[in-house]
C-alpha cells in the first residue's frame, strides 16, 4: 500500500485501521524493541561501557521495560488469537503503569537529591524488593542488582581502568549524571523514562480501545443482521 | 434553650477537637512501622542507621540529624548505627566507627554530643562523605587507603586502631551493629528506630519538627 493510500484509509476509518493495525505483529514488534533498546542500552552502554551504576528505582524500571517486552512477543507471536493478545496487552500497560509510578518517584528522589530539601522522600534501597517478590536481583544480579545509588547517575571510573578516546569524552560529558543534555541539566534520567512509559501507556489505550471498539461494532451489528433475519423467518 | 444551645456548641467543639487531634495523629504504615524483630536492649535509645556510602546518610547528617539530636527528649538516648553490609568497605568503616565511638565515650562525650566539633567519630564520618560523595574517591587500592583517610581525619595512627579495635567495648557494640542490617533492608538508609521498635518512614519526615514530635509520641507507646 502507498503512503496516500494508507492515510486515505486511515482518514476514512481511523479506528477500524487502527483495530486492523494492532491485530498486525509490526506494532507488538515495535513496543518489544524499543522496551528492549531501552534496557540495553542502559546495561551495555551506560553500565557497563560507561561506568554508570543502576540505583534501585532503575532496575525496577528495567523489569517494567521487560514486562512491555514480553507483552510485545507473545502478543506478536499471533496477534489475531484473543488469549496471546489479552495476555500481551495485560504485561504491556502493567508494564508501562509500573513504569511510570517508579519514574515519578525517582525524580522526587532526583529532585530532593539535588536540593537542600531532603525531605518528603526515601533514599534508595540495596535490597530491591520486586513485584510478587521475584528475586531477579539474585538470578541475574548484573541487570538486576542495584549498585548505585537514586539520583546519582554520574560514570564511576575505577582505578586502574584505561578509558579510550571515546569513553573518556563520554564520560566526562555525563560527568554530573546522566540528563538527555547533560551540559544544560536538561531532563533527568527519570523524565526521560517517565515520557517513553507515557507514549507507549497512550499507543496502547489507543490500540485497546480501537480494538474493542471495532469488537463491540461487529457484535452489535451480527445482532441487527440476525435480529433482522429472524424477523424475516417471521414474515 | 440557651442551655441546650451550650450544650450542642459544646458537644460540637469536642467532636471537632476529636477529629483535629486525629487528623494530626501520626499513622501505622505511613509515618512509621513496627518492626517485627525489634532491637534488644534499646529501651528509651533513638537508633540511627547509616553508611558511608549513602547520599541521603550525608544530607542527613549535613542538614536534620545535627538539629534534632540536641533537641531529643532527655530521657531517650541517641545512638548511630554503622552498616557493615553497604559499601565496599562498609567491615572497615564498621571497625573504625566503633573505635572512635568507644573514644568519643571515653573522652566524656555524652550521646547528644555526638554532633559535636568534639566528636571523633563525626569528623571521620564527614571525611568519609566528603570524600566519598563530593570528590568521588572509591579507594580502589584497598581497604588500607579507605582506613587511612578516617585516620587522618581524627589524627589516629593505624598502630592505636589495631590494638583499639579488639577492645572488647568496640567488638560488642560491632555485635550489636549487627540488627541495622535487618532494619536496613526495609527501606534503606538512614533509618530511625525508636525504643528498638519503632521504624520511621524517612518518606513521611517533612521537617526537623515533625521528625521530633513524631519521636516524641513513639517514645512513649
Amino acid at each position: 500500500m502507498k503512503p496516500t493510500e494508507m492515510f486515505n484509509t486511515f482518514k476514512a476509518a481511523p479506528i477500524q485501521t487502527i483495530a486492523g493495525w494492532q491485530d498486525k505483529r509490526f506494532l507488538w514488534i515495535l513496543m518489544a524493541a524499543v522496551s528492549l533498546f531501552m534496557v540495553i542500552l542502559a546495561h551495555s552502554v551506560f553500565q557497563i561501557w560507561l561506568y554508570m551504576r543502576p540505583c534501585e528505582q532503575c532496575v525496577y524500571i528495567r523489569f517494567a521495560f521487560f514486562c512491555m517486552a514480553f507483552g510485545g512477543i507473545i502478543a506478536a507471536i499471533y496477534p489475531k488469537n484473543i488469549g496471546l493478545k489479552l495476555v500481551g496487552y495485560a504485561l504491556a500497560f502493567w508494564g508501562t503503569i509500573q513504569g511510570i509510578g517508579y519514574s515519578l518517584k525517582l525524580n522526587k528522589i532526583h529532585e530532593a537529591a539535588h536540593s537542600d530539601n531532603p525531605f518528603g522522600v526515601q533514599g534508595c534501597n540495596p535490597e530491591p524488593t520486586f513485584p510478587f517478590h521475584l528475586p531477579l536481583d539474585k538470578w541475574s544480579p548484573e541487570w538486576f542488582k542495584p549498585t548505585g545509588d537514586c539520583g546519582y547517575d554520574n560514570p564511576i571510573i575505577p582505578d586502574g581502568v584505561v578509558l579510550s578516546n571515546l569513553q573518556k569524552t563520554i564520560t566526562d560529558f555525563y560527568q554530573d549524571g546522566w540528563y538527555l543534555w547533560p551540559p544544560s541539566h536538561f531532563m533527568n534520567m527519570a523524565q526521560a523514562c517517565l515520557i517513553t512509559f507515557g507514549i507507549c501507556l497512550l499507543v496502547l489505550a489507543v490500540a485497546a480501545a480501537c480494538w474493542l471498539l471495532t469488537l463491540w461494532r461487529k457484535r452489535r451489528s451480527l445482532e441487527a443482521t440476525e435480529r433482522l433475519a429472524c424477523t424475516g423467518k417471521h414474515a | 434553650m440557651s442551655l441546650r444551645i451550650s450544650k450542642i456548641i459544646a458537644k460540637s467543639l469536642a467532636l471537632v477537637a476529636i477529629l483535629s487531634s486525629t487528623c494530626f495523629a501520626f499513622s501505622e504504615g505511613s509515618d512509621y512501622v513496627a518492626l517485627k524483630k525489634p532491637i534488644p536492649n534499646a529501651k528509651n535509645t533513638l537508633i540511627k542507621v547509616f553508611s558511608y556510602d549513602c547520599p541521603f546518610c550525608y544530607k542527613y547528617d549535613k542538614q536534620v540529624t545535627p538539629k534534632v539530636v540536641p533537641r531529643l527528649p532527655a530521657d531517650l538516648q541517641f545512638r548511630p548505627f554503622h552498616l557493615k553490609t553497604k559499601g565496599k568497605y562498609g567491615p572497615q568503616g564498621s571497625e573504625l566507627f566503633a573505635v572512635l565511638l568507644v573514644r568519643d565515650q571515653k573522652n566524656g562525650l555524652k550521646d547528644k554530643d555526638l554532633y559535636s566539633e568534639k566528636s571523633l567519630l563525626k569528623k571521620a564520618k564527614m571525611a568519609y562523605y566528603n570524600a566519598y560523595h563530593d570528590k568521588k574517591e572509591r579507594w580502589d587500592a584497598g581497604p588500607d587507603a579507605y582506613l587511612q583517610t578516617g585516620l587522618n581525619a581524627v589524627g589516629m595512627t593505624r598502630a592505636e586502631f589495631d590494638k583499639e579495635k579488639n577492645d572488647p567495648k568496640v567488638k560488642a557494640l560491632l555485635k550489636e551493629w549487627d540488627a541495622s542490617y535487618e532494619v536496613a533492608k526495609i527501606q534503606g538508609v538512614p533509618a530511625f528506630v525508636v525504643n528498638g521498635k519503632y521504624l520511621i518512614m524517612t518518606k513521611s519526615i517533612t521537617s526537623v519538627d515533625s521528625m521530633l514530635q513524631l519521636i516524641n509520641e513513639l517514645k512513649s507507646k
